[in-house]
């Protein structure tokens, strides 16, 4: 009996054993099967756009059972530093996502896989004929692709059409000329006897997102950084003098922007119009659902409207305004290409670009989505927007651009603090500029 | 001795040497051969156009002297606020320890944490200094702190001599308190006054601490970068800019590599030449 006893404990135990074994045997061999890659975007650290980011990647995983995607939210600060840095240690997120400024960089030190014997398998030129031809001018070199562009904007003025209302504007400005008379109605004491606490418009003048927002002003009055062929710095011209010191007036004469301007980020001026601080920012299709997150009681949906950036009068430029572009990589250090292939491309694709501007209000680069996807024929940001993407321009896809820009935001910020006077703060930028691009 | 009872040493030394030559040796080796173009540039080829450019670039000779005119500043205040908390928290008085623990509360602070809290001080319009001012009718209109180049140089000196006097403090308390009593027993009945005790005593003794106190001070002020960084980012233009931020501007924004590692070693023979006298009488007394 005892004997017989034991016999059961020992069978009992063996095949626990022999259970436990195989379970995670057969999690191993599930584990081994599935693939793991990384997805890092700024955008995964902001609550609405990282909301809908990870809802995009829960949908992807069900449509790839064997494929885990890890996301990897970054600050946009920080995201060079951490990419750059990982990926010249040989790691780094399989998949990510930049916007136009650093690509042609990262594109020359090989930060970046070439995409083009992937969009060769799905029909190369035919696949690509669905986006602007214009979204892939950044992601391409030496006719190789480099990156698929996934949504595309150019910068309008966004305004509080309440505020308007209430100082009695009832027309939006065209020229620089009616906005400047514009800002000084708006600026002014809310409370009698008070001091001024609103302001006509906040610029972003503090490096982050500084570079889309000034060059409409540069642009809207005929002039640019750069030559066109870039290999020069075009702040030598009239109109380039003009827009600088009209900027400088404007704060320093005008005082139509609250004080501090010189520190404001894209955030701040953000937080300005959403506290009705400022009656405009600069800004484009992000900034009703960003404004709007800020400050819900603003009401941001139904009293925020857009206008095109005002232009000079008389100026025979096209271009006026900016635009922005955010495309999706591959680190040529990943070990799982096919996979991060497919991300990409699910990412881009017509359906999550139309789920993208239903939760997030952003255009798409497909012709496709922008030309007959309902919800944006009916939005009233992306008639305005979509407009304007005709007379905007990307700024210069050249690697040494993060170093010009910083030379003239930095002289801009010197000519605002008085420490040197507009005309000498625009010839220093003009000159430093020049001698960055004259370096090989 | 036998001969190898000798190498004994060297042996239990090898883990740590070659860590140490892991973390700081091969990182600074590549920074010089990044510096001449050689390592981990896209076309590799010695050149040294950075260093030539480092010396014509404003840009630099001017960051130059605002490293060379914060440091000083910020390590002279460093001393003076250093020795005069490390004297009184010396005396016997009640709850010493807890004074003690307050005294190095800033330091424990993340730089970047401290760059924040102070930048939000002094901003323009939330900013808490010019609150206090407006709403005590001392001001009709904020002051741009952070906007206007002096103003926005001294406040970032203001904010790291707050965060940073409690090191030099913590080295002088410690000297202070290894001065034998009998020298200030002797200096009592010779008459001696607290000014007097303090010239002839108690500066005397502190001699070796003051100097490695101001030698490790000036290092560590030549390296920093979160609190410029998060406070001021170096602005207005380049007002505030420090070559630390310089350096990191050159390599992860610019994407400027043998430039930034050009900048970098200057800044590390700086702080060599600086040190040499640590080194010196380190060496010295344990001969």
């Amino acid at each position: 009996m005892k004997g017989g006893l034991k016999m059961v404990k020992r069978i009992y135990w063996v095949c626990l054993i022999l259970m436990v074994l195989c379970l995670s045997l057969m999690g191993t061999v599930g584990r081994a099967q599935e693939v793991k890659i990384s997805y890092s975007d700024w955008q995964l650290a902001q609550d609405i756009w990282g909301r809908s980011l990870r809802e995009a990647i829960a949908e992807f995983e069900r449509l790839n059972p064997g494929i885990k995607v890890e996301p990897e939210p970054v600050a946009l600060a920080q995201r060079d530093v951490k990419f750059t840095t990982a990926i010249r240690a040989g790691s780094g997120p399989d998949v990510f996502a930049l916007d136009v400024n650093p690509v042609k960089q990262y594109i020359k030190e090989g930060w970046v896989k070439d995409l083009t014997p992937f969009i060769e398998k799905e029909g190369g030129q035919q696949w690509l004929s669905d986006f602007y031809p214009r979204t892939l001018m950044p992601v391409t070199e030496d006719n190789k692709v480099f990156g698929v562009p996934k949504n595309t904007v150019a910068m309008v003025m966004v305004y509080n059409s309440q505020l308007f209302k209430e100082a009695g504007i009832k027309s939006t400005p065209k020229n620089w000329k009616e906005f400047r008379d514009v800002c000084k109605k708006l600026t002014k004491a809310t409370k009698p006897g008070g001091p001024v606490d609103q302001w006509g418009v906040a610029f972003v003048l503090a490096k982050a997102c500084f570079d889309l927002r000034f060059s409409v002003v540069l642009r809207g009055f005929g002039g640019d950084f750069l030559t066109p062929d870039w290999k020069q710095s075009a702040l030598n011209t009239p109109e380039a003098k003009e827009a600088f010191n009209y900027v400088v007036d404007l704060i320093l004469k005008d005082k139509v922007m609250p004080p501090g301007v010189a520190q404001v980020d894209c955030n701040e001026a953000r937080r300005h119009l959403a506290f009705k601080r400022t009656a405009m920012k600069i800004g484009t299709m992000w900034s009703i659902t960003e404004v709007s997150g800020f400050n819900p009681d603003l009401r941001g949906w139904e009293v925020l409207e857009m206008f095109p950036i005002p232009q000079k009068e008389g100026t025979k430029s096209k271009i006026h305004s900016t635009l922005y572009q955010k495309s999706i990589f591959m680190n040529p250090n990943t070990k799982h290409p096919e996979a991060a292939w497919k991300l990409i491309k699910f990412l881009t694709d017509k359906k999550q670009m139309e789920k993208w501007f239903v939760d997030n209000n952003m255009l798409s680069c497909r012709k496709s989505v922008n030309d007959t996807y309902g919800p944006i024929l009916q939005s009233k940001y992306a008639s305005v927007v979509k407009k304007e993407i005709e007379y905007a321009d990307f700024l210069p896809l050249i690697p040494q651009w993060p170093e010009c820009l910083e030379a003239f935001r930095v002289n801009l910020q010197a000519a605002i603090a008085k420490q040197k006077t507009p005309d000498q703060a625009l010839k220093d930028a003009h000159e430093q500029i020049n001698a960055i691009l004259a370096r090989k | 001795m036998k001969i190898h009872d000798r190498y004994k040493g060297y042996i239990f030394i090898l883990p740590a040497f070659l860590l140490l030559v892991g973390i700081l040796g091969f990182p600074a080796l590549a920074a010089i051969l990044q510096s001449f173009n050689l390592m981990w540039v896209s076309k590799p080829s010695f050149t040294v156009s950075s260093y030539v450019n480092l010396m014509k670039d404003k840009e630099f000779l001017g960051t130059l002297l605002n490293t060379m005119i914060f440091v000083s500043v910020t390590v002279s205040f460093h001393l003076l606020i250093g020795m005069g908390v490390a004297l009184l928290l010396n005396q016997e008085i009640k709850r010493r320890h807890l004074f003690r623990v307050i005294a190095i509360l800033p330091w424990t602070m993340p730089d970047v944490i401290g760059g924040l809290i102070w930048k939000f001080i002094f901003d323009t319009l939330p900013g808490f200094v010019n609150a206090v001012l407006i709403r005590g009718k001392f001001l009709t209109e904020p002051i741009d702190f952070l906007g206007t180049p002096l103003l926005s140089f001294l406040c970032f000196i203001f904010a790291e001599v707050w965060r940073g006097y409690p090191f030099v403090m913590l080295i002088l308390l410690a000297g202070l308190q290894a001065i034998p009593r009998q020298q200030y027993e002797a200096g009592a009945i010779d008459g001696a006054s607290t000014i007097q005790n303090f010239f002839y005593i108690t500066l005397p003794n502190l001699k070796y601490m003051v100097v490695i106190a101001v030698i490790l001070d000036t290092i560590w002020e030549c390296r920093l970068f979160g609190m410029v960084y998060s406070m001021t980012g170096g602005g207005p233009g380049y007002s505030s800019q420090v070559l630390s931020l310089l350096t990191y501007k050159h390599y992860f924004q610019f994407f400027n590599t043998p430039y930034a590692a050009s900048i970098a070693v200057v800044l590390a023979v700086f702080m060599l030449i600086i040190s040499i006298p640590y080194l010196r009488m380190t060496m010295r007394r344990e001969i």
